[in-house]
C-alpha cells in the first residue's frame, strides 16, 4: 500500500528528471498556498488557491493516476473555487483591501509555522519508512468505479452513501440559514423605513 | 447481501428512514401545523428507541468498514434515548419555530454520523461519521435564526471543528505514512513507539480533544453553548460529547493500546488542567449556559480519570458516567429551556427565589445538580466513585488526590445555584412557569433515572459483563 511513485527507487543525492518535476510541482503548490495566504484581496486568494489546486493535479498525473487528476480538476478547480469566488462575490466587496494583521499575530503565526514545519520535518526525516513494494496499483476507472459500488470486497459503497447523507444534511442546513437572511433584510428594510 | 445487512444495521436504516419521512413531510403541498408535526417526530423517534433494544446481533458488513457489538449497541442506545430526552425538552422551543422538520433532519444526521463513528473499523469510516456528526451541528447552532449570537457561535464551531479536523487529518495521514494502513485492526501491531508514531498519535489525541473540549482544546466551547439556541447546547453537551467519548475509550484501548505508556501521561496531564480550569471558570460565571458548559468540561476532566485506569472498569465506568451524565445534565438543561423558551432568561441572578414560584423545576433543578455534583443519594455519586475507583487501579493517587479535590470545588458552585433558588429573595422572581405536558414528562423520566441509575446495582454490572465477553 505505498506510494506508487513515477519512477524506480533510486540512491539518495542522484536527481533525475522525474525528481525534479516532483519538486517543481511542490514548490508550486507551497509558493501559490503562501500567497494565497498572505494576499490581502480575497478574491486574489481563491485564485492563488486554484492554482495550489491545479498544482495538486499535477503531482496525481506525474503518479500517472490520470483518473484521479481529472476527478481532481474537475470537482476542485472547476467546481468548489468557482463556488468559492461565487460566495465571494455574493458576500464581500472582492475588491477590498483586508484589514492588516497586528504585527504580534504575525511574529507568533510566523513562530509556529516555523516550529511546526521543522518539527514535522525532522520527525519524517529521522524515520525509516518501510520500502517501497512497488505494487502496482490498477487505477482504471472501471477499477475506481467497481470499488465504489462494491459492498463485499472492499465495502467503498458504505463511505459513498454516507457522503450522501452528509450532503444532503449540508444543503438543508445552508437552505435554512440562507431562507433567514431574507427575513432578517425585510425585517431591517421595515426598520429603516420606519 | 443478506438479511442480516437490515439487523446489523437497523439503527441507522431507522434514522435514514425517519430522515426522509421528515423531508417528505416537509416537501409535500399540506402543510402540517407544527405541534402536529412535532408529537409525529416524537412518536417516530419512540418507536426508533424501543426497536433498538430487540433483535441484534453482532457482525461485520461491508468488508469491516461496519461492526456491532452487544456493547456498541448499548451504547447506540443510550444515545438514542438522550436524543429522545432531547427532543421532548425542546417541544415548549420548537412549537414556535418555523424550521422543525430542518431541525429534525440535521439533529437525526448528525445521531446518525456518530453512529457510524461508534460503529467504525477503520480510521476513513471514523473521519467520515466524525464529520457528518459536526457539520449539521454548525448549522443546528444557527437556529436561533434572528440572533446575531447564535450566527456567532455556529461560525465559531464550524471553524474550529474544521481547525480540529485539519489537525486530525495530518494526523491521520503521518499515521498512514509510518503503518501503511488505515484498517484499525492492521494499525496496532504495526504501532512503535517511533517519535514519528507518537507525533501522530499526539495530533490524533488534539482532533479528540477538541471534540471533547479538554482543556486546553476547550476555548470554543463557552462560547458555542451560550450562542446556541438551548436544545443544541445540551445535544452538544451531552450527546456529542457522549458519543466521541465512547469512540475515544475503544480507540484508545484497542488501537494505541501499544502506545500506553505514552498516552497515559498526557491524560494524566490533561485530565489534571481539565478538571481544574474548568472547575476554576465555572465559579465566575453568571449566565447559566456558560457555567454549564464550564460545568461539562469539568465532567470531562472526570472521565479522563477514569479512563487513565486502562482496564475494562475504565470503559465501563466511563459509559455508566456518561449514562447519568445523560440524565443529570438534561434534566438541568431541561428546566433551562423551559424557562428560557417561555420568560427568555438565562443568568443566575434571575433564578433567585424560584422556589417560591416554582417549586417543581426547582426541585428537578436541584436534584440534577446534585447528581452532577456526585452527591450521595443520587446516581451522579455512584458514575464519580467508578471513574475515581478505575483511576486508581494505575496507583497513581495524586491524580485520585487532584480529582477528589475538584469534587469539594464544584461543590461549591453547583450548591450556589441551589442556594439563589431556596434562599435568595428577590422583589421579582421568575413567574409561575406552566409547563407543557411533554417537557415535563421528559424531566419526570430524567429524575426517575438519576434516581434508578445509582440504586439499581445491576446497571453497572451489566455494562461491565458485556466488555469482559
Amino acid at each position: 500500500m505505498s506510494l506508487p511513485l513515477g519512477g524506480e527507487i533510486k540512491e539518495r543525492g542522484s536527481m533525475t528528471a522525474n525528481d525534479f518535476i516532483f519538486y517543481l510541482l511542490a514548490a508550486f503548490i507551497l509558493l501559490n498556498g503562501i500567497l494565497a495566504m498572505t494576499t490581502k484581496k480575497i478574491f486574489r486568494s481563491a485564485i492563488f488557491l486554484l492554482f495550489t489546486l491545479i498544482g495538486v493535479a499535477g503531482i496525481y498525473f506525474w503518479m500517472h493516476m490520470e483518473f484521479i487528476a481529472a476527478v481532481q480538476i474537475i470537482v476542485y478547480v472547476g467546481g468548489i473555487v468557482v463556488l468559492i469566488i461565487f460566495s465571494i462575490f455574493l458576500t464581500q466587496q472582492a475588491g477590498m483591501e483586508m484589514p492588516k494583521p497586528t504585527s504580534r499575530r504575525t511574529i507568533f503565526s510566523i513562530l509556529s509555522v516555523v516550529t511546526g514545519f521543522s518539527l514535522t520535518y525532522l520527525l519524517i526525516n529521522q524515520h525509516t519508512f518501510p520500502a517501497n513494494s512497488n505494487e502496482v496499483i490498477n487505477v482504471s476507472p472501471n477499477n475506481i468505479g467497481e470499488q465504489m459500488l462494491d459492498y463485499e470486497k472492499t465495502g467503498f459503497a458504505l463511505p459513498f452513501e454516507v457522503i450522501s447523507i452528509l450532503l444532503l444534511a449540508a444543503m438543508v442546513g445552508c437552505i435554512v440559514i440562507a431562507m433567514k437572511k431574507e427575513e432578517v433584510s425585510k425585517k431591517d428594510i421595515t426598520e429603516t423605513i420606519k | 447481501m443478506d438479511n442480516n445487512f437490515f439487523t446489523l444495521m437497523k439503527f441507522e436504516l431507522l434514522l435514514v428512514v425517519i430522515i426522509f419521512i421528515l423531508l417528505f413531510l416537509k416537501l409535500g403541498k399540506n402543510k402540517m401545523p407544527t405541534v402536529s408535526l412535532l408529537h409525529i417526530t416524537n412518536g417516530l423517534l419512540l418507536i426508533n428507541l424501543i426497536a433498538g433494544f430487540f433483535g441484534n446481533t453482532d457482525g461485520n458488513l461491508f468488508a469491516n468498514m461496519f461492526r456491532t457489538t452487544e456493547l456498541i449497541v448499548l451504547e447506540k442506545n443510550i444515545l438514542n434515548f438522550g436524543v429522545f430526552i432531547i427532543s421532548l425538552q425542546s417541544f415548549s422551543y420548537l412549537k414556535e419555530h418555523k424550521h422543525v422538520t430542518e431541525f429534525y433532519i440535521l439533529l437525526l444526521s448528525t445521531l446518525m454520523g456518530m453512529f457510524f463513528m461508534i460503529s467504525s473499523q477503520n480510521i476513513f469510516m471514523f473521519y467520515l461519521g466524525l464529520e457528518l456528526s459536526t457539520i449539521p451541528l454548525a448549522a443546528l447552532s444557527n437556529f436561533d435564526l434572528e440572533k446575531r449570537r447564535s450566527g456567532e457561535a455556529a461560525m465559531k464551531y464550524i471553524i474550529s471543528s474544521a481547525f480540529s479536523s485539519g489537525i486530525l487529518l495530518f494526523g491521520i495521514s503521518l499515521l498512514y505514512g509510518a503503518t501503511g494502513s488505515i484498517n484499525f485492526s492492521e494499525i496496532t501491531p504495526l504501532l512503535t513507539t517511533e517519535p514519528l508514531t507518537i507525533f501522530s498519535f499526539v495530533l490524533l489525541f488534539a482532533g479528540f480533544a477538541f471534540k471533547i473540549s479538554a482543556v486546553p482544546f476547550h476555548l470554543w466551547t463557552a462560547d458555542v453553548y451560550e450562542g446556541s439556541p438551548v436544545p443544541v447546547t445540551s445535544y452538544l453537551s451531552v450527546i456529542s460529547k457522549g458519543a466521541i467519548l465512547f469512540v475515544f475509550v475503544s480507540v484508545l484501548y484497542s488501537v494505541f493500546q501499544p502506545l500506553f505508556e505514552t498516552w497515559y501521561n498526557v491524560i494524566y496531564l490533561i485530565s489534571i488542567l481539565t478538571m481544574v480550569i474548568g472547575n476554576l471558570f465555572a465559579i465566575r460565571q453568571n449566565n447559566l449556559k456558560r457555567f454549564l458548559a464550564f460545568s461539562s468540561i469539568a465532567q470531562v476532566g472526570f472521565i479522563l480519570v477514569g479512563i487513565s485506569g486502562n482496564s475494562p472498569e475504565g470503559t465501563a465506568s466511563t459509559i455508566y458516567f456518561i449514562l447519568i451524565y445523560i440524565f443529570s445534565n438534561l434534566g438541568a438543561f431541561g428546566v433551562i429551556s423551559i424557562v428560557s423558551a417561555l420568560k427568555g432568561k438565562e443568568n443566575m441572578d434571575d433564578y433567585k427565589g424560584f422556589y417560591k414560584t416554582n417549586p417543581v423545576l426547582t426541585w428537578i433543578f436541584t436534584i440534577s445538580l446534585f447528581s452532577l455534583a456526585g452527591i450521595p443519594p443520587t446516581a451522579g455519586f455512584f458514575g464519580k466513585f467508578f471513574l475515581i475507583m478505575a483511576g486508581a487501579g494505575q496507583g497513581n493517587y495524586i491524580l485520585i488526590t487532584i480529582a477528589a479535590l475538584n469534587m469539594i470545588i464544584s461543590l461549591y458552585y453547583y450548591l450556589k445555584i441551589v442556594k439563589a433558588m431556596f434562599m435568595d429573595t428577590n422583589e421579582n422572581p421568575i413567574s409561575t412557569i406552566k409547563t407543557d405536558l411533554i417537557p415535563l414528562t421528559a424531566l419526570i423520566i430524567c429524575v426517575v433515572g438519576i434516581i434508578i441509575t445509582g440504586f439499581v446495582g445491576g446497571c453497572y454490572e451489566y455494562i461491565y459483563s458485556l466488555i469482559t465477553i
